[in-house]
This record gives C-alpha cells, structure tokens and sequence, in this order.
C-alpha cells in the first residue's frame, strides 16, 4: 500500500507551480508596451524620442534601399547634407590610416539603418566605453543612469510627451556618446572645455555654468583658457587651472558620479560614513594638484557646513508643510487635486508629496502654491547655494541662502494665513469645494487625456 | 575692361568719322582719354567707395541697381519698419572694406537683441550650436557665406538670413498665441536645417517644438480663462496678483518658443514649462484664496 502524499506538501506546490510562471508571465507583459521604462505600458512615445533614446525607439528611413560603401555614403551626403560630411572630414576617423566611414557606425544596409549608441562606439573606444558604463554602481545623479531613471520619472509618465521631449535631449548623455563630443567630429579636445557641458548644466536647479565661470578656476579659464593646448589629457601640469572635466573625469576617466558625495544637494547626506570618506579622500588627492592637502580639506569642511545651513531651513519649511498636511490645512487636498496618470492608487494612498523621499522631486505641477514655494526653495534656491559652494562662487551661496531665507519666511506667512481659512472653514461647517478651479481647464483636460 | 575696350572702338571710329589724322599717337592718345573716362563710368557704378558712407541712403542708391531683391528683402524686414530704423551700416559699419565680413558675427546683432543675458541670446548660446560657436568662432573662415554648411555651428546669420536673405521677418513668429506663422518659418527654415541635419529628423523637430509650444498655449489660455471668469466676481484691484502672474506667463511662453526654436533644453524646461506649471498654480490658489475669504 502506497502511502498517500499529506496535503501540506502539494497544495504549495500547486500553488508555486503555477504562480512562478504567471509572475514571469505578468513581469514580461509589463515591460511590453509602447513606452519603456517601469511604465512601459501607460506612455507611448513621441516620434522625435528616436534620436534622444535610438536603443528603444529608433527606426530607419525605407525610402532609400540598398548595401553602401563608405565613400558611397559620403558621395551622397556631400550633397544631401554638406555639413555632417564637412565634420566627418575634419574628425580623425577620417585621418586615421583606416578610416572609420560612416557605415562603420550606421551599418551598410540603408533600410536598416541605426543611431550609434555607446555600446557601438564602445566597441572600439573599449576603455572608455567599460568606465561609462561602471558608473552605474555610484548610483543616480550620474551620465549613465540618466536616461532610464527620466523615464521611469512620475512627472515624465504624467506629462503630454510633447512637453517632456526637453528632459530627454539632456538626459540622452545616457545613450549616446555626441552629447559630449558632437557629432560628427567626436572631438576629445571639445569635449574637455566646459562649454561642452553648459548646454545641459545649466538654468535654477543646476548653475554649474553660472557658478564655475564666476568662481576664481573659471575667471582664470574665461582670461586665457582659449590659449590653452586642449589636446593634452586632463592631468596634473597640463591645465594652468580645472575645468569642468579636470575634475569630475579626472585624467578622461568617463565617470562623474564616482566622487559624488553630496549628491547634487537635492537630499541631505552623512558626509562622515567610510564610503564619503574615501570619496572625500579622492578629490583631496585631485585639489592637492595645485593646493595643499590641509588647505583642501579645510574647503570641503566649509562646504560640509554650508550644507547643515541649508538643510536647518529647509527641514523648518518642510515641518511646516507637514504640520499642515497633518491638520489637512493645504488647500486643496491630495483628493481633490484631479488624477495624474500615475495617479491611479489614489484611493488607496492619498497624501502631498513633502520632501525628497516621498518624492516631491516629481511634485512641481498640481499641487497648492504653498508646497510649490517649498519646491522652489529646496530644487533652485538650495541647489544654486550647493553650487556655489562646490565651485567656489561666495556670491551664489549668499544669494541661495538669502533666497532661502526670504521664502521660509513666505511660507511662514503663507502657513498663518492657511491655519485661518482652514480653522475658519472647520467652524462654520463648510469648505468652499476647490474643485471648480483645479479640476477643468484646457491644459488639465488636455493632460488627463494625453501622456 | 570691356566697356572701356568698346567705348575706344567707338571713339576711334569718331575719330574717322569727324576727319581726324589717324597717327598711331592721336590714336593712343584718344585711346587712353576714352579709358579713364570710361574707367571713371565705370567706378561710379561698380567699384566700391573707399571712404566711409555716412547714409544709408548712399548704400542704397548703388545697390539697388546691382540687387533690387536685397534692398527689397530688407524693407519688407522688420528691421525697415522700426524706430529708429536698423538700416545697412547698422550692422554693416561705414566701412565698405570689412562691410559683409564684419556683419557675420553674432555680436552685430547681439547688442540690439537684448544683450547676452537676454533670453534671445541666451537661449542660443546655450544650445549646443551656441556652444559650438563660442569654442570655434575664431576657426571659421567669415568671408564664407552662409549657405552649404560653410560654418560648423550656425550663428544668428545663417539661419535667420540664409543665403543673404536681408528678410529676417521671414524666420521668426510674430505672434506667439496662434499658428498662423507655422508654415512660412518652417519653410524659411526647413532648407537651413537641412544642411547638417536629415529631413525626417528636421520634420519631427519642428513637429514637436509645435506641439510643445501649444501645450505652452494651453497653460496660458487656462489661465486666463480662470482669470477672465473671475472678473465678474472680484474687482481689478483684487486681480491684480493674479494678472501679474499672467504677465510672467507671457514670458515664460515666449521661453518654451525661444527653447524650440533655438534647441536650448533649459529654455524648453526650467524657464519654460515648469515655470508655466508653476504659474498656473499660484494663479489657481490666489483666486482659490479670494473664494475663500469671500464667503
């Protein structure tokens, strides 16, 4: 007589035998879609996303058919669009003993043709392709992460394509190479001087450009940075003063985010752990190029400093915001602000985003006027007192911080005034029903429909 | 030299004609009076002024006869039409010698528009066209003109007057709040682009930098709708908070344009949309607030 198997053993197994294969069935039909990213499926993407992320949404002409040679291409192009072959020409892919034509990066096949993204450039310019790409351990903000943290963004998937175009030509530095050095020249030489990041690194939450060329490093680059010899790698003795690359891709490492310590300012850090400490080690070792070991280590003290202030004010302006939400004082309220795509577990969680981790980063569009100051003075003020600070420009600091200052003050004032309505409204029973503004309207409907 | 070849012939036979002894000298001699006379003819037309003009009216006489279209192309220009009027030695000094070369820098047209802190300018040189220009200028050859991709990176001039076109109206809109420009300055512009840039990539970026500039459209008409409604409840005074957001709007939107137009990324974004987002929302919660107090 066989002995018959318990139900505690096969039902579990039952159970695991069929809910392992659906969950990888469910996990493939969510990466489907039009769109990519963790939201695949809720966006589809806007024709011209081909050029900023080719990897996912690039697709050749079929209107011109057949196999082409390089100088075939070139023969055409000279005509069709003078000024790419113009640059290729210039390049050193052209100079080289074997030169690099453009099927070399485009294919041959014109029906089949593609963007080069960083793994083809990659499969020859292997070292600096393999730093690229390891840059991803050092975590977001970084050149290599930027792309697909844009697209799994709330504000990214909440937002009519169109309008968000202008996130991805900046955070394209993820998938291909010419953000840095244009094509179809793919200098080096270009790509060392600080223009060649301004175009991104630039405006409220980012004045790298502003803060770099005020400080004394950009004064001296600005006088006489133009009788410089750009060809010369970024090392010590090559350059009279640092540049943007000089020292977040020390000696032409392609890597900004592996001394990253503060993180862009957007979220306050331990400077002190063992990780920051090697971190802070590094650019000590950087700055001792010119500097003295003490005197550099004294600059990042003071930086380490300037950011405690900020974050004192800053936590003043978010327990205020919190202290509001508590007493359910924002007007309108997280329910009666209309449903963003993303928006769809509303019923299940309903709260204002407040602060970096719960994600207010996402929150600068439907939300009270109150927590858009806030915003504000955390992603521009803040970040433009950081940036002063790390590039060395005492006027940005003292501006971000008096910023700061003057709209906690606002949201002080802003606060009172909404303790009052709000206690007011309690008494006499009734709130006057924020929807008739907030809800209609031709972009809000718009948007509704369109992301 | 061929006029002044002819008009010797013509002479010479005069010569014959009014009975004059034909001795090799009379007839140098008669040949070299015909010559500089002609050559003076000749100057008075063709040879350019060395010393400098002072109106714009004495440019304008000898060129409209060598190229009326230019001349024309310019007075249709806005450029024609404002006070004080920008005419030719505006941009291209009073010296003919360095007339086109020095007229091709961007720093002709910078000064009136605004400065480089101006959106305008700052728009572009913060574009990756901007940059470029800002790190090769002194590379470039300026005597080139501004077709067949003669310039790495464009400048003002060779995209808002490909070709010599002296029109500038042509390339830009006039009025930010509709469409009916689209078409005329996609297609002064479409051929420009096409130079470096392939056509299916040019057709989708005009595409997308209209439907980014009417998502603009749609903040701002959202706004003032709210604001128009809200004028029947509440007088001027009280509106006044509100209206001056709207005008921050306008410049805003004229951001996310300019962003477009110039391919500026942080133009598009952060002086653009979200700064509209955030307008819309203070207008929102400023009448919100005056609802409120009301009851």
């Amino acid at each position: 007589m066989s002995k018959k198997t318990p139900r505690y053993i096969w039902v579990p197994l039952i159970i695991a035998l069929i809910s392992i294969p659906a969950g990888f069935i469910y996990v493939n039909w969510n990466k489907g879609g039009e769109g990519a990213g963790l939201y695949s499926r809720q966006w589809s993407p806007e024709t011209l996303f081909a050029y900023w992320n080719p990897k996912e949404f690039y697709q050749s002409v079929d209107t011109v058919v057949g196999e082409f040679s390089g100088e075939q291409c070139i023969e055409c192009h000279s005509a069709l669009t003078p000024g790419i072959v113009n640059d290729w020409k210039k390049s050193r892919h052209s100079r080289v003993s074997e030169k690099v034509f453009c099927n070399n990066c485009h294919g041959s096949n014109h029906e089949q043709l593609h963007m080069p993204t960083p793994d083809v450039c990659g499969s020859c310019h292997t070292a600096q392709h393999e730093q690229f790409v390891d840059e991803k351990r050092f975590g977001f903000p970084s050149h290599a992460l930027a792309m697909e943290r844009a697209l799994d963004a709330k504000h990214f998937v909440d937002k009519p394509k169109a309008e968000v175009t202008a996130c991805l030509q900046c955070h394209s530095v993820a998938s291909k190479c010419d953000s840095c050095h244009t094509r179809h020249k793919f200098s080096a030489a270009e790509a060392r001087r600080p223009e060649a990041c301004l175009t991104c690194h630039s405006g409220p939450p980012h004045p790298d450009d502003e803060t770099y060329f005020h400080s004394r490093h950009g004064q001296l680059y600005l006088a006489e940075g133009e009788t410089w010899d750009w060809s010369k790698p970024l090392k010590k003795g090559n350059y009279p003063a640092p540049t943007c690359a000089y020292c977040h891709m020390d000696e032409g490492k392609h890597q900004v985010a592996n001394k990253s310590i503060w993180k862009f300012g957007i979220k306050q850090i331990n400077p002190l752990t063992s990780g920051n400490e090697i971190k802070r080690n590094k650019w000590i070792k950087l700055c001792s190029d010119c500097h003295e070991a003490d005197w550099s280590r004294d600059r990042l003290k003071e930086m380490d400093k300037e950011r405690k202030r900020a974050w004192k004010k800053l936590y003043l302006a978010e327990n205020i915001l919190k202290d509001l939400r508590a007493d359910n004082y924002l007007y309108p309220l997280a329910k009666e602000r209309p449903p963003y795509p993303t928006d769809s577990a509303k019923d299940i969680i309903q709260y204002e985003r407040i602060g970096f981790f719960e994600g207010q980063a996402s929150a600068f569009y439907n939300i009270s006027a109150i927590e858009r100051d806030y915003f504000e003075m955390w992603y521009f003020e803040n970040l433009a007192a950081f940036k002063g600070s790390a590039h060395g420009d005492e006027t940005f600091i003292i501006k971000g911080h008096e910023a700061m200052d003057k709209s906690l003050e606002k949201i002080k004032l802003k606060a009172i005034k909404l303790h009052a309505l709000g206690e007011d409204e309690k008494i006499k029973g009734q709130r006057e029903n924020p929807e008739k503004l907030w809800f209609n309207g031709e972009y809000t409907e718009y948007n509704r429909e369109h992301n | 030299m061929l006029a002044c070849f002819c008009n010797s012939i013509f002479l010479t036979q005069r010569c014959e004609t009014t009975g004059m002894i034909r001795t090799s000298l009379s007839q140098l001699l008669c040949f070299l009076i015909v010559s500089m006379f002609s050559f003076q003819v000749f100057a008075k037309e063709y040879i350019a002024p060395t010393s400098t003009i002072s109106e714009n009216r004495d440019c304008i006489e000898c060129h409209e006869k060598e190229d009326k279209l230019l001349i024309n192309d310019w007075q249709n220009s806005v450029h024609a039409k404002v006070k004080p009027v920008v005419d030719c030695i505006s941009c291209h000094g009073n010296s003919h010698k360095r007339a086109i070369v020095k007229s091709r820098h961007d720093q002709t047209c910078i000064p009136c528009h605004g400065g480089k802190e101006a959106p305008v300018a700052h728009s572009y040189s913060s574009s990756k066209h901007g940059t470029l220009m800002q790190l090769e200028k002194n590379s470039y050859d300026w005597n080139l003109p501004f077709v067949l991709a003669n310039y790495r990176a464009p400048g003002c001039g060779y995209c808002h007057m490909y070709k010599s076109n002296h029109n500038v109206s042509t390339t830009v809109r006039h009025d930010l709040m509709n469409d009916l420009d689209t078409e005329r300055v996609q297609n002064s512009m479409r051929a420009v682009c096409q130079d470096c840039h392939s056509p299916r990539y040019v057709t989708r970026l005009f595409a997308n930098g209209e439907a980014m500039l009417e998502i603009a459209r749609k903040k701002y008409r959202e706004a003032n709708n709210l604001i128009e409604q809200a004028a029947t409840e509440f007088g001027a005074e009280k509106l006044a908070a509100a209206n001056s957001q709207l005008i921050k709007m306008q410049q805003h939107l004229k951001n996310v344009y300019l962003g477009a137009g110039h391919q500026s990324p942080d133009y598009q974004w952060w002086h653009g949309q979200p700064a509209l987002d955030g307008d819309l929302l203070r207008i929102k919660d400023n009448l919100g607030e005056l609802r409120r107090l009301k009851k």
